[in-house]
């Protein structure tokens, strides 16, 4: 079903956000797509093919939204899930979870002032819009909408955190080569698992190889940690090569 | 097998349900009963749920005309449900509210079904009892309210509810001992690691007990394991009324008319007594006329509609002449903890529920708190998974790592008692939905019992992942479940029903849904709810329908 149109050539291996070296080698969730069914196949499979022309964000908010939504799931090479766009789709169709914080006005309308605000910060900070800012002045701006408490432009600020991750986290993972990247198994109907029990794996599903680094769970946290924070340095000296004072208190803003 | 006999002669839809491997039984929906608006029914049902289903099926069997209303579809599990979590965005009842507070429930897919079946199409499945102790929790520990039923009168509808879903699971040792209609399923490696950490710690558990057929029961085939639970079971291995009550209700000359939003309970002031209801159905307003009508909204909307509903007799909203409609909404307070292990868990198998522990469900007379929590496995999809990690504060390459790790992770849930507070409560908000009817906004704030609780349980969970050999465990304070906002009450003055949910100050109006409940216990809602709406229904059949429709 679909299988022709649109799986990638075999030699590619399965795609991955960012095309990243999978922990689980030889897995592609969408190689199971035989065993689907039909409406779970269409639902899934739209996820692969053009996200539809933007109808709910304007150009600036668009331009905002792209750059953070890049930041907030750490996507910095092609190819990308296109998450601004997923998100574009379920604000046009009104697809949001309905609810709202007393605090905040509705989601749509919630997306466009903190994308706003984000590049009004940016524009008195640095003097540019948010998505012209290098990579890690982005990160840095981010984090300080991370680390506010309280109000933040007239909006909740732990709020807009909470409404970000959730629509960005939820197109994310909602798109199958990032459950080619954390060995998600996917739909599973009308086959479901045969094989449960810690360490038993299905014969289509593949070990995490991991483990075969002796790198512990701890450390490999830490050298994300760390490549994040060299490659910002290297990026900040690129724009001036003796160096900025305070390089690193700016580094130290993930947590 | 007797046993199966006597689940087919008082409910058939098990049998009624195809079994060539398609899920829907298309020519019992298009041969369905159909009623005039101008015709007085017996009973109108406002909301296709755990509640309204049984009630519909249960007088439909007695030979009632009734006509069941749902806002959402009549759902088709074979089209309309996906193995898929965002795919799975219309299951919810996601019309606009607003929620405030100091500690703001979070709604949506969280909480609330909209369609057939109501909420328990994409309930995770777990079907317990209420503890004895839960119907006197005021007099026994001075918190809560006492039920103006007892245990000993709901017990008999548990465990013909049990049958009918049916329920699955070790014997039961907790509240009043009692079996399963079904045996335990077996478990993933998410049940494997609780039951480890438990027996490290002596903590007892039990699988189950689960609403998932394990074994045929009538055409609905055993589960597969598939995990998806909470998008709605497309095996119809999983209950809901949909399969469960509403079969049968259609055999039996009952109506459901889906996609019709009720906006407005009627009544004619002069008399006192309902008419009808006023709905909306492709744009259309209309209006039902019924001899009795059965709010079955659950915990929010039922509020809601009784406050919309207002008449110049009752101004502040049909049977709210004491303050007492949408007070005492309460949610479980639910921690849940996840550990990471070297070994591979995938806890994305086999459904999410599968252990319980109620070892901490009794108000403990060492803790500075009363009432209790229970344990339960849980297993987060990708998409609530990235919840759990993000709410540690990590995103970007932390966040991404963490993913990377999925995997490796097993999670618990707990399920806190939290305290019913007048306070708590579902008010009519400025803003319209699309009918321009003004949404709900529900208010909700934790008291030091609360908090307390939640703070013991995170604990408690933590201890056993780490018992069961977790390196790291992260926890994220989460709410589940919603009952009250109508509560039922010895004297009119403290509650909106009584002990048949019959609103206290209109003889025709019942409240037959989760909004009923004074108290909630640390068990999931839904098998208490089916079985006081099979208690209701059993009154009405026995006493009054004469004094209903005779006119
Ligand atoms: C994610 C999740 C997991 C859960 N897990 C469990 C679990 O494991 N075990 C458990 O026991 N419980 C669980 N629950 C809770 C359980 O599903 C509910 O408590 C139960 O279904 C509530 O029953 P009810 O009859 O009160 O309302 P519902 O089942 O919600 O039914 C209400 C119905 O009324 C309709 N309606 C509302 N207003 C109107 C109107 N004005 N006009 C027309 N129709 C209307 C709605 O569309 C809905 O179909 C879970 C819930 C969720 C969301
Ligand atoms: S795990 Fe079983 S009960 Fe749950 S959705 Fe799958 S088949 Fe249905």
């Amino acid at each position: 079903m679909g299988r022709g149109i649109l799986r990638r050539p075999a030699e590619s291996g399965a795609n991955t956000p960012g095309g990243l070296p999978s922990r689980f080698p030889g897995f592609d969730v969408l190689a199971e797509v035989d065993h689907w069914d039909a409406a779970t196949v269409g639902t899934v499979l739209s996820r692969l093919t053009q996200p539809p022309a933007l109808r709910f964000f304007s150009p600036d908010e668009e331009a905002v939204g792209r750059a953070l939504f890049d930041q907030i799931l750490d996507q910095r090479a092609e190819p990308k899930i296109p998450i601004l766009d997923m998100v574009d789709a379920r604000l046009a169709e009104g697809q949001t979870d309905g609810w709202h914080y007393a605090d905040l006005p509705e989601d749509g309308e919630a997306f466009k002032r903190s994308f706003a605000a984000l590049d009004e910060d940016a524009v008195d900070a640095y003097g540019v819009r948010f998505a012209s800012l290098p990579w890690y002045d982005q990160t840095d701006l981010v984090q300080t909408v991370q680390d506010r408490d309280g109000d933040w432009h007239g909006l909740a600020a732990g709020d807009i955190w909470d409404l970000w991750s959730r629509y960005a986290c939820t197109a994310f993972y909602s798109h199958p080569w990032a459950w080619n990247e954390i060995g998600f198994g996917g739909p599973a109907y009308p086959r479901g698992y045969k094989n449960l029990g810690i360490n038993a794996l299905e014969p289509w599903e593949a070990a995490d190889q991991s483990d075969q680094d002796p790198v512990g769970r701890g450390e490999e946290i830490e050298q994300a940690r760390r490549r994040h924070a060299e490659a910002r340095t290297r990026e900040l000296r690129s724009k001036d090569p003796t160096g900025p004072d305070g390089v690193g208190d700016r580094l130290s803003s993930d947590k | 097998m007797s046993s199966l006999t006597h689940v087919r002669r008082r409910n058939s839809s098990a049998w009624l349900i195809p079994n060539d491997g398609t899920r829907t039984n298309h020519q019992l929906r298009r041969d369905m009963r159909r009623f005039d608006d101008t015709d007085e029914v017996d009973l109108v049902v406002v909301g296709c749920g755990a509640g309204g289903s049984v009630l519909m099926q249960r007088l439909a069997r007695a030979g009632w005309r009734v006509v069941g209303f749902d806002a959402g579809p009549f759902w088709d599990p074979d089209d309309d449900w996906v193995s898929d979590e965002a795919g799975s965005h219309d299951l919810y009842w996601t019309d606009p509210r607003v929620t405030a507070g100091e500690n703001p429930v979070v709604l949506g897919s969280n909480n609330s079904g909209r369609g057939v079946g109501g909420s328990m199409v994409h309930f995770a499945g777990y079907a317990p009892r209420l503890h004895p102790s839960d119907f006197s929790t005021y007099s026994n520990d001075g918190v809560g309210a006492d039920w103006p039923i007892s245990y000993r009168e709901l017990a008999p509808y548990y465990q013909l509810i049990e049958e009918e879903l049916p329920v699955a699971g070790e014997d039961w040792p907790w509240g009043e001992p009692h079996s399963y209609p079904h045996q335990a399923h077996p478990i993933s490696g998410n049940g494997m690691v609780f039951q480890r950490g438990a027996l490290e710690l002596g903590i007892p558990v039990r699988v189950g007990p689960v609403a998932i057929t394990n074994g045929r029961f009538g055409n609905r085939p055993h589960c597969i394991y598939r995990g998806f639970c909470l998008q709605g079971c497309k095996v119809n291995a999983k209950a809901s009324p949909l399969i469960t009550h509403v079969p049968d209700a259609l055999a039996h000359g009952a109506e459901i008319r889906a996609k019709a939003m009720v906006s407005a309970v009627v009544v004619d002031d002069d008399s006192g007594r309902v008419t009808g209801v006023r709905y909306f159905q492709g744009g259309v307003e209309r209006f039902q006329r019924a001899a009795m009508v059965a709010v079955c909204g659950y915990a929010i909307e039922t509020p809601r509609l009784l406050l919309n509903s207002a008449t110049k007799r009752w101004p502040q909203g049909l049977a709210n002449d004491h303050d007492q409609v949408g007070r005492y909404v309460m949610v479980q307070g639910a921690p849940q903890a996840a550990g990471r292990f070297d070994d591979e868990i995938r806890m994305y198998k086999a459904p999410p529920p599968e252990v319980t522990t109620e070892a901490f469900y009794e108000t403990d007379p060492t803790k500075p708190y009363q009432r209790g929590f229970s344990i339960q496995t849980v297993s987060p999809l990708p998409i609530t998974w990235a919840e759990h990690v993000a709410a540690q504060g990590h995103w970007g390459p932390v966040l991404r790592e963490y993913m990377r790790d999925y995997v490796h992770w097993a999670t618990l849930g707990a399920l806190c008692e939290l305290l019913p507070l007048a306070e708590n409560r579902v008010t009519l908000d400025e803003e319209a939905d699309r009918y321009g009817l003004p949404v709900a906004r529900f208010t909700y704030s934790y008291c030091d019992n609360d908090n307390q609780l939640i703070d013991a349980a995170r604990q408690r969970q933590r201890e056993i992942l780490e018992a069961a050999g977790a390196t790291e465990v992260i926890v994220i304070d989460r709410t589940a479940h919603l009952v009250g906002g109508a509560r039922m009450s010895a004297t009119p003055e403290a509650g909106v029903v009584d002990r048949d949910l019959r609103s206290w100050s209109i003889p025709n109006l019942y409240l037959v849904d989760g909004s009923v409940l004074p108290t909630q216990g640390s068990a999931n809602p839904a098998l208490t709810i089916m079985a006081l709406a099979a208690r209701a229904a059993d009154r009405l059949i026995t006493g009054q329908r004469g004094g209903i429709t005779a006119q």
